[in-house]
């Protein structure tokens, strides 16, 4: 809990995005290893560096963060987005970029706005409530899901959906196109807002070196 | 339905007797630091209107006030923090006092849903109000104060980041953004979001030293040098004047041999409505929230018909105890510090006994079940009490 002024944890959604966020800190000239030792810990620690990683479920990063169990963490910004924590958030690491978007059929194209009492299903609840209701004004009813969201509206459980769309290829082979992008969505690293006070100079010297591999490798941060 | 006969509701605890005897000697700590200050502690009660708090554009924000009914309907809060009810004190009960108003308090603050510090739905907060002056000094001796008091508290890492959200205010209105693209700044700045913020500064054309100066309040390597860069980056006398008092604030505080705890943030922008000038957020290891939080806010007693230009600031308890506790520090046991059993044929002597020991500081607690030396002794050592003595039947103490 910003404990150990001499331990930085960072906090890895589980996945692919944990993959790509070691990849980078690697050549970042962060030694890794110790996260990559495949066994099943969640906690993975490199005691000599001072650095500490855990895995945790995406959606639960930026809570551990939030809480300073860790002191940075690395997720998707639609995670931040439908989490709503209080956090900093330093870095666009680039990776995982997609949109979060509206989707319905594709009749429904430039007549959204034209339909009343809309029902969206998502996993997204609060990032549909907040597009509909404090961006478009517009009251709607939101079922949430949990997978698998594109079925709502083939079946009548919905008018449209709320979801992340990487290729688009999921929507067009069930018969739905994207109507409106809400946000676009990418890794982030997000830093709690007392270890950012507290841990200064180490969190501010990762930033930098992080920064300067991105630069190197042609990311805009 | 659930039967809840044996918990307590969500965000709030039970004080065990270590944890309380630990809490109660914070509470006296900070009471002394007030005090030696010249504040004088005020009790406001745990109910208001809740006009109190929706006044204006709201002081607290409504879903997180605890709401009841009195017996006539009208709505009640429970205490949401100490600043407010102290505003309204010193408008109403407290309008014929000369400023400046040194007023101080501890006592428990009341947020549903956990939107209190570190998530809790009652905590206590202690904290001092320095009504009237307009002044550095005022703002330097407030933040002087919160730091001696989370001292005082146990607190020995400690850093306190020192913003200016008048020098926000002033930019915003030398830019001349429409109140759309002014409207998501403060919360992507606070977050240090410097993409979203390069991407509204070039949607809305912003010059390049505003650009500049937006994104170096939102970088979070904010030292003194970033007051020197920032200066040249606006032209408004306002601004000037907001960066001119922080200066004179962090001035104040280093000729105090204060400036070790203390860094600049300009990127602190919450609560715009409120805050009026200097902001600050006081940090520990061990918890990853602030454990201290004040600022200069010149409106809010205005809001109850006097105009008193305030500073002021709190510190949550209960976050620091949890922080002291996650940094190693174990409250020590609480306890009586002697047993003292007697034989029952010389009680009344006893009693004075006990009385003398009492008198002379010693927290006694005196056996009620006619047990023996033996009996007490064996209680003593299962309850940690080193000193246990026994009065027996020739008045002899032992």
């Amino acid at each position: 809990m910003v404990t150990g002024k001499d331990t930085l944890t960072i906090a890895l959604s589980k996945g692919r995005l944990a993959e790509q966020t070691l990849d980078l800190l690697q050549a970042a000239g962060y030694d890794t290893s110790c996260a990559r030792s495949g066994s099943r810990k969640l906690i993975l620690e490199d005691e000599k560096a001072g650095l500490r990683f855990i895995l945790a479920k995406p959606a639960d990063v930026p809570t551990y963060v939030e809480y300073g169990a860790a002191d940075i963490g690395v997720v998707g910004k639609d995670t931040l987005l439908e989490e709503g924590r209080r956090l900093y958030e330093v870095l666009n690491l680039g990776f995982g970029a997609c949109r979060m978007c509206v989707a319905g059929p594709a009749w429904m194209a430039g007549k959204l706005d034209g339909i009343p009492n809309k029902r969206v299903a998502t996993k997204y609840p609060r990032i549909a409530r907040e597009y509909f209701e404090l961006k478009k004004r517009e009251s709607v009813e939101i079922i949430k899901l949990n997978g698998s969201v594109e079925l709502a509206p083939l079946v009548g459980l919905s008018e449209v959906i709320v979801d992340i769309v990487e290729s688009g290829r999921t929507l067009r082979e069930n018969g739905l196109e994207v109507l409106e992008t809400i946000a676009d969505v990418s890794a982030r690293m997000v830093v709690n807002r007392v270890s950012l006070k507290m841990k200064s100079e180490r969190i501010g010297a990762l930033v930098a070196a992080v920064r300067a591999e991105m630069a190197r490798t042609g990311v805009k941060g | 339905m659930g039967d809840w006969r044996f918990h307590t509701p969500d965000g709030v605890q039970d004080g065990l007797p270590d944890d309380c005897a630990r809490k109660r000697a914070i509470e006296s700590a900070l009471r002394a630091v007030f005090a030696a200050r010249g504040y004088l502690e005020v009790e406001t009660p745990g109910l208001e209107f809740y006009d109190v708090y929706a006044t204006g554009r709201g002081l607290a924000p409504q879903e997180a006030l605890f709401k009841l009914f009195d017996s006539q309907g009208r709505i009640l809060a429970l205490r949401y923090d100490g600043t407010v009810p102290v505003a309204r004190l010193a408008a109403t009960l407290m309008k014929d006092e000369e400023p400046p108003l040194r007023i101080s308090y501890v006592g428990g603050m009341y947020r549903s849903a956990g939107a209190g510090g570190g998530k809790q739905s009652e905590f206590t907060q202690a904290g001092v109000e320095l009504m009237g002056p307009r002044t550095a000094e005022a703002d330097a001796e407030v933040i002087a104060t919160a730091i001696a008091a989370a001292r005082a508290a146990g607190v020995e890492s400690l850093q306190v980041a020192v913003g200016q959200v008048e020098f926000f205010k002033a930019l915003l209105e030398e830019w001349g953004l429409s109140e759309e693209d002014a409207e998501p700044l403060p919360g992507l700045i606070d977050a240090k979001e410097t993409l979203a913020l390069e991407e509204i500064a070039d949607r809305t054309g912003l010059p390049a030293a505003a650009r500049e100066a937006l994104l170096l309040m939102a970088s979070f390597e904010g030292t003194f040098d970033t007051l020197d860069r920032m200066e040249a980056l606006t032209r408004s006398p306002r601004a000037l004047a907001a960066l001119r008092n922080l200066r004179d604030v962090l001035r104040l505080l280093e000729e105090d041999g204060l400036l070790r705890y203390v860094s600049v943030d300009l990127g602190m922008l919450q609560s715009l409505d409120y805050y009026t000038g200097i902001i600050f957020k006081g940090f520990t290891y061990g918890i990853g929230f602030p454990v201290l939080s004040g600022g200069r806010y010149d409106n809010v007693v205005a809001e109850f018909g006097r105009a008193l230009p305030s500073t002021g600031f709190s510190l949550g308890v209960n976050l620091v105890m949890a922080a002291l506790r996650r940094q190693g520090s174990v409250p020590p046991k609480a306890g009586p510090d002697t047993l003292f059993g007697y034989d029952p044929s010389v009680r009344a002597r006893a009693m004075a006994f006990v009385a003398q020991e009492r008198a002379g500081g010693r927290a006694v607690a005196v056996d009620v079940q006619r047990r023996s030396a033996p009996e007490l002794r064996a209680e003593g050592a299962r309850r940690g009490v080193a000193r246990v003595l026994y009065m027996d039947a020739e008045g002899t103490v032992r």
